[in-house]
């Protein structure tokens, strides 16, 4: 085996190791003292963020930029292969390293932060899920890899969400988090079928056109530009819950709910970005489909000011944040749209990920030192401190600033629109064609009607303890 | 509808129902200045566990810890059966004895329910414990031998005798059906040879069978719980909706919105309009697809347009949802209480505007209960529409939902049988003795068991466990031996009375015997508005119950040129990092810096969390560059006879400086015997990642950092004309005796000197000689600090210790940098002699005054009181609440806590403003009533809460304990039910160690008092 194939290997066990040993132990209810598991997850990330680098070196010094591992044929009929394989190429080298970086030092600071909490295990099973999930995400060959990843980040990220589980708000943005989640899984899925229906095969390489001569995103597609925007919108419908972009936003500061170290690695820097690496990845679609290419710009460039406006209205320094790090990652999109024409951008839209990443899980992480940080700022300037001034707030007239206000603090009634428009309409479309199909089947059995729906139409109880008195 | 006047009646009565509910929020200012307060001082004037029981229900919190740490504290001891047994008699004086159903004494009965967990749970969990377990086949653990014993044997005598069926002497007809039924199951024909075990069964099947239809129609004693006021809380009962929910979703941003200080880069518009404006304008915009809130928009047009005030909106809302004005007392605070901690802050700007930067105008709270009955107007016609399909008027709603209501919950019958069943275990009441019990006397029973309840079980449990710390300290304070000080000190020390410079003092006292200590109201009299050379704006230095009047700054010592310098650079610097913060925020801004540079944050990131010293150490150098102040003065002194903070105007008067050294001096008894060299510390506390900062630094500051305080004592007191001032009034400080100032941060254990450069040659070797006495006690105090770190491992050597603290300060993971105050439990008034080598855990508030001097019972000790008594009451107080229910009264753990509008904390993106102390700083608290122990005797101390009535009302109501010690001999009398009694010691001799490491090493938990030194 060559090393670089070695090192990727380690990449890829590393984190499943780590998985496997907090997950198993907590399962078994026997949960690794503080200190064991602080140690494990020093010990995982550091091996595999050695490997990737490994991995760049031998990319490096053998000047190959398609690296192949792992590529395992699990079902092939003909039609139908499902295939498990990893790529190390420009886009992923960089992101392993981010992912093992990021969530190295966001575990380190977690071990003192989650200290004497309960639940400090299930915490770091589900930062070693997490990080499974990003590296195989990132490294997916194959749609179905990139699906399993994309699936472990999701449950993840949900779980963690909703980590304070005594207490019912978090569970319900957990909930929130998880149906976004589930759509853009969907959007995925679909892809996924369209592509096989298309190639016979999930492959990336054979879709895309990436191969050790055509490292991405160097690749030209094989797809025709109708089948390319097919997949391509699917894949944006996936990017967009994945990454909060509109009509989606509304997650993001719903996701503040876990505990510090999980908001900054998952909202601020990892998770919220995958749907862009999705996007970076179909980069040669988007060339083969200029339609596409738009929505992508569209869709980017509506998100990054709608994040800018709901953000500069935010009071909290968490959903400020979040909002921020939306708006980045609407301009990140963009380009990656505007790469279709030129291609350079896609470089850009990399760095500027990588940057923003790095920007904002230091911003997280430093979010409750906030009133600290202030102070010392104060103290240099002299003064208090004064709010930025807003130029364009000045150039909209008079009337329409104080509905810009309400609709940046409203945040665009995303979450609303979805609600009354999808959310409420599907539902009852769904108990009425469960009304429906107990009454065929009350006729068909001949028994009398109305007999109870399956589904009680009285909404569950997600509320917060009512007061008790005593 | 016409706008109200002041005088109308309606405008009367609402205003006092805002101002009763105004009282119930929580009273938590701004959280960068933390004050200490006693969480229910609404109920300050009740007595304490009547107090905790209504506040318990006013806001839906625990009065008490959970009974099971009680009863784990009865395991390992630190509740003994006697204290249960001294406090249920204490508590039932002359009821004690009363036969309940001539079965068992009161007292007896109480125990037993102390002693003794008793299962209980929803009517199918009982049926399947008992079905499932052993529970009808074992007799319970607890139970002891000689009960179980009497219990079997007399049922085997009762069955034999009476309740035999086969051709027994009372034949069939005397036997009831049910025995058959219950015997059924075991082969009655051998009932001569049955064994132990079946016996046993026979017994608790009886028992159960027994039970169960014993209490069969006893009524029901515990009233029904209260029918709510709120529509909402009815409605949520009715149809498992909450429109709180979308209402508060609204609130909080607008709250937040409303009294940001500075996180939104676009404020809120007509935010100077007030609350209700500001909202109506805002609201009224078109957008939200939402139907309540769409028919919301012309409600608030039409208040606006017609100018209505939003008293006279609050008395229109009132009369659509059908309140009455004799229920609006409890229907206004049951609203506001919804989203209390916004309430609570929104109060508090409203009345101390000057602790922010933007202040809101008066009458916001009564605004915010307008805007929210809008609101729940709204959202209830839309709830009650789509849930119950109820379209009348919103006047009769909780007439109809009334109707709708669920019945309540009753106790079952299982649930009150399976208590008694559980006791007659115990207690060893046999089945044949509960048979014969009549109805009366099974009522009486039930009656008895549920007076008793939880709540009540809870309060004798922690009246039990209060008593147990009192009677250990007070034992201490009675035998413990005294230690005169030095008769001539090398060096002394004054700090504050803080329970936390406690082992600083006995670490400082152990390593060098001849220093001196004292303890003193941490802002040392000299109440201030400060500014300090590098601060922004001047801050408050001293108990919030007083307002400084003098203004005092710091001023650099170097020529004008370089001042000018630094501050251009310092402003630069500062600039450039907040337009860098600014600009991570912006789109433009925001891409060129995240893509251009971003990757550079990857180093703070993992230096900070990897290297935190490293990180450190390279922050404090960037500090130094732009802070570094060579030498600065405080300016103390004006001429001019107005105060300001005015330039001409900063400073005290010749002559109010002399008050204030004389006054502190004679506080703390030091008015002979001065040392050559004397230190005032004051205290403050820095870490990182850390809202709640400010509750670490030090309460007589105001939640500041207090070492400016001490240097201003310090300063004073070196002054020559204020010396000779004081030689005129007796207290005659010699020529060669130098004051120096300093502050003991109590995160990382450092002790800062201030002017130590002003200190003439001559008293160079006594300060060489004291700073290394100092640095000693600091490592030894980091290492007794670190025993309660369960990351610090206990085998730390001192200067490890040191390390360690010192980490935790710079570390922004640690969300533990100190644990504060979680420790105090005691004050003590009086001389140091009398608490000297004795080892008090950190536990103890210290205050020094001697009651030795002239006059002191009457003004001086009065003074110290009126400061020592309040802050140190509101310490204990909060943090008795924070542990008792973390979450209710706390606010919870610090982990998703998430800075909101500059002002506080709410977990996750959207919740209420949380209050009270994090879980962090209270986990290791034991939640006891402070008990302050006063050097003086009962008549004095009688004497003073006549005159103050404060100090009474917190004594007599049992907010705090209280205790005088004689100053001639070791006597204690303690205050209980309004009079002083003798305290006899329960010990005859305290523990000793030779030194405290001797006492505490190796142990994480709390430790007895001990005798410390070498006899």
């Amino acid at each position: 085996m060559e090393p670089a194939t070695i090192f990727g290997l380690i990449v890829l066990l590393a984190p499943i190791l780590l998985m496997a040993v907090l997950g198993t132990s907590s399962l078994m209810e026997r949960p690794l003292s503080e200190r064991a598991a602080s140690r494990l997850v020093r010990l995982l990330t550091t091996v595999g963020l050695l490997a990737s680098l490994g991995v760049l070196a031998m990319m490096l010094v053998e000047g190959t930029r398609h690296v192949t591992v792992l590529s395992v044929e699990w079902i092939g009929v003909p039609y139908y292969h499902f295939l498990v394989k990893f790529v190390f190429d420009r886009l992923s080298v960089p992101l392993v390293i981010l992912t093992f970086i990021l969530c190295g030092t966001i575990g380190l600071f977690a071990t003192r932060y989650m200290h004497r909490e309960r639940g400090y295990n299930r915490f770091f099973t589900l930062l070693a899920v997490f990080m499974l999930g990003m590296v195989l995400a990132c490294l997916a060959g194959t749609v179905e890899t990139l699906f399993l990843g994309w699936e472990l980040v999701g449950l993840s990220s949900a779980l963690l969400v909703a980590f304070f589980q005594e207490r019912p708000a978090p569970v319900r943005n957990g909930l929130h988090v998880w149906v976004v989640y589930r759509v853009s899984d969907a959007a995925l899925l679909l892809a996924a079928v369209v592509m096989h229906h298309m190639l016979g095969q999930g492959d990336f390489g054979r879709l895309l056109g990436n191969d050790p001569a055509h490292p991405w995103p160097e690749g030209s597609t094989l797809a025709t530009p109708t089948q390319a925007l097919v997949v391509g919108l699917l894949l944006v419908l996936a990017a967009a819950g994945k990454s909060a972009l509109v009509p989606f936003s509304g997650w993001l500061p719903r996701a503040m709910e876990g505990p510090t170290p999980s908001s900054a690695v998952f909202y601020g820097a990892l998770s919220v970005h995958l749907g862009a690496v999705l996007l970076l990845r179909m980069s040669s679609l988007l060339v083969a489909a200029p339609a596409l290419a738009g929505v992508v710009v569209a869709l980017g460039l509506i998100t990054a000011v709608q994040a800018y406006l709901a953000g500069s209205v935010q009071t909290d320094i968490k959903s400020a944040l979040s909002f921020a790090s939306l708006a980045q990652v609407g301009l990140i999109v963009a380009e990656i749209g505007l790469g279709g024409w030129i291609p350079f951008l896609w470089y850009v839209a990399l760095a500027h990920l990588l940057g923003h990443a790095c920007v904002r899980t230091l911003q997280f992480i430093r979010a409750p030192t906030l009133l600290q940080d202030y102070r010392h700022l104060e103290d240099a300037i002299g003064g208090r401190l004064q709010r930025p001034r807003i130029r364009w707030v000045q150039l909209v007239p008079g009337r329409f600033r104080v509905w810009l206000y309400l609709f940046a603090l409203e945040r665009g009634y995303l979450d609303t629109i979805l609600m009354v428009f999808v959310v409420t309409p599907f539902v009852r479309l769904f108990r009425w064609l469960d009304r429906i199909e107990r009454r065929w089947a009350d006729f068909l059995a001949g028994r009398r009607l109305g007999s109870p729906p399956l589904v009680s139409t009285k909404t569950e109880r997600t509320t917060e303890p009512a007061r008790t008195y005593r | 509808m016409k706008n109200l006047t002041a005088t109308d009646r309606p405008s009367r009565l609402l205003r006092h129902a805002i101002d009763q509910a105004a009282h119930l929020l929580p009273a938590q200012g701004p959280i960068t200045v933390f004050i200490h307060h006693n969480t229910l001082h609404a109920f300050e004037d009740m007595p304490f566990d009547q107090a905790v029981r209504h506040g318990a229900m006013v806001f839906g919190c625990e009065p008490y810890l959970p009974e099971r740490a009680y009863r784990d504290a009865v395991t390992t001891g630190r509740i003994r059966p006697d204290d249960l047994l001294a406090v249920l008699e204490d508590d039932l004086g002359l009821k004690a004895i009363d036969g309940i159903a001539r079965l068992v004494s009161r007292i007896d009965l109480r125990l037993a329910m102390l002693q003794y967990p008793l299962r209980t749970g929803p009517t199918e969990e009982l049926l399947w414990f008992v079905a499932m377990t052993d529970a009808l086949r074992r007799v319970r653990e607890v139970a002891s031998v000689a009960a179980k014993q009497k219990l079997i044997a007399e049922t085997r005598r009762w069955v034999m005798r009476d309740l035999r069926g086969r051709d027994g002497a009372n034949g069939e007809a005397a036997r009831p059906a049910w025995v058959a039924e219950l015997l059924e199951p075991f082969d009655e024909s051998e009932i001569e040879s049955w064994d132990a075990n079946t016996w046993e069964a026979v017994t608790l099947e009886l028992l159960w069978g027994i039970c169960r239809d014993g209490v069969r129609g006893v009524p029901e004693f515990t009233p029904p719980p209260p029918i709510p006021v709120r529509h909402r809380d009815l409605l949520l009962q009715v149809t498992g909706t909450d429109i709180d929910l979308q209402v508060n979703a609204i609130l909080i941003r607008f709250c937040a919105a409303f009294v940001d200080q500075g996180i939104a880069h676009w404020p809120l518009p007509n935010r100077e309009n007030g609350f209700f404006q500001a909202f109506a304008s805002l609201y009224r915009k078109p957008g939200s697809p939402e139907r309540w809130l769409r028919r919301l928009r012309p409600e608030l047009a039409r208040l606006q347009d017609s100018r209505t005030s939003a008293l006279a909106s609050i008395v229109e809302s009132l009369a659509v949802l059908g309140v009455p004005d004799t229920e609006w007392d409890g229907f206004v605070s049951e609203t506001l209480l919804a989203l209390r901690g916004w309430g609570g802050i929104i109060q508090q700007i409203e009345t101390r505007g000057d602790r922010v930067a933007h202040p809101i105008p008066a009458g916001s709270l009564t605004e915010l209960l307008a805007v929210r009955l809008l609101l729940e107007r709204f959202a209830l016609a839309q709830t009650a529409e789509e849930s119950l399909g109820y379209t009348g008027p919103l006047a009769s709603l909780r007439d109809e939902l009334q109707r709708r209501l669920p019945p309540p919950t009753r106790t079952s019958e299982e649930q009150r049988a399976f208590v008694v069943f559980q006791l007659a275990q115990v207690l060893g009441w046999p089945p044949d003795q509960l048979h014969r019990r009549t109805a009366g006397q099974w009522s009486e029973l039930v009656r008895e068991i549920d007076e008793f309840n939880g709540i009540e079980r809870r309060r004798v449990l922690h009246a039990a466990y209060e008593k147990r710390f009192r009677e250990q300290a007070l034992d201490a304070l009675a035998l413990h031996a005294r230690q005169p000080a030095p008769a001539s000190p090398r060096f002394q020390v004054i700090t504050c009375l803080d329970d936390r410079e406690e082992s600083f003092r006995r670490h400082l006292e152990e390593a060098t015997p001849d220093c001196e200590t004292f303890g003193a109201a941490g802002f040392f009299g000299v109440a201030m508005y400060f500014r300090g050379v590098a601060d922004a704006h001047f801050v408050a230095l001293c108990p919030i119950t007083i307002r400084p009047r003098h203004y005092v700054e710091e001023q650099a010592e170097e020529p004008r040129e370089e001042t000018r310098r630094r501050r251009k650079a310092r402003w630069a610097l500062g600039t450039a990092f907040h337009l860098v913060d600014v600009g991570t925020r912006g789109i433009l801004t925001g891409a060129l810096l995240t893509a251009g540079l971003g990757v550079l944050a990857s180093i703070p990131l993992i230096v900070r969390t990897l290297f935190p010293r490293l990180a450190a150490r390279i922050g404090a150098r960037l500090v130094r560059l732009i802070h570094s102040l060579p030498r600065t003065r405080l300016r103390l002194e004006r001429n001019e006879p107005d105060i300001g903070p005015q330039s001409a105007k900063i400073g005290y008067t010749l002559d109010e400086m002399t008050d204030i050294a004389e006054q502190q001096l004679r506080d703390i008894g030091l008015t002979r015997n001065f040392a050559r060299l004397v230190f005032v510390i004051g205290h403050g506390s820095r870490s990182m990642n850390n809202p709640h900062e400010s509750a670490y630094d030090c309460g007589a500051c105001g939640g500041s950092v207090g070492g400016a305080n001490a240097r201003a004592l310090a300063q004073i007191l070196n002054d020559p004309r204020v010396r000779a001032g004081l030689a005129q009034r007796r207290l005659v400080i010699p020529g060669d005796t130098q004051f120096l100032g300093g502050l003991h941060n109590t995160c990382n254990e450092y002790v800062k000197v201030f002017n130590e450069d002003r200190l003439p040659d001559t008293h160079r070797d006594d300060f060489e000689y004291a700073h290394h006495a100092i640095e000693w006690a600091l490592c030894r105090n980091s290492h007794e600090r670190a025993r309660r770190f369960e990351s610090a491992p206990l085998t730390l050597t001192f200067a490890g210790a040191r390390e360690h603290v010192n980490n935790r300060a710079e570390d922004l993971a640690q969300v533990r940098p100190e644990l504060g105050h979680a420790t105090n439990a005691v004050c003590v008034i009086g001389r140091r002699e009398r608490t000297r080598g004795l080892f008090l855990d950190r536990r103890a508030f210290l205050v020094s005054y001697d009651p030795t001097q002239p006059d002191a019972g009457q003004t001086i000790l009065a003074r110290i009181l009126a400061a020592a008594v309040p802050v140190c009451a509101g310490i204990n107080l909060e943090y008795y609440f924070g542990r008792v229910d973390p979450t209710g009264w706390g606010c919870g753990t610090k982990l998703p806590h998430n800075i909101t509008s500059l002002v506080g904390v709410m977990d996750g993106a959207a919740s209420d403003l949380r209050t009270g102390l994090p879980w962090q700083m209270v986990e290791i608290h034991e939640p006891v009533r402070l008990l302050f122990v006063v050097e003086t005797t009962p008549e004095t101390m009688m004497g003073l809460m006549a005159r103050d009535e404060g100090i009474a009302r917190l004594v007599h109501k049992g907010w705090v304990q209280l205790a005088v010690l004689d100053p001639h001999s070791s006597r204690i009398e303690l205050f209980e039910h309004g009079h002083f009694f003798p305290y006899r010691p329960l010990a005859d001799r305290l523990p000793a160690a030779g030194s405290s490491v001797d006492w505490y090493r190796g142990w994480r938990d709390y430790l007895e008092f001990a005798e410390i030194g070498e006899r």
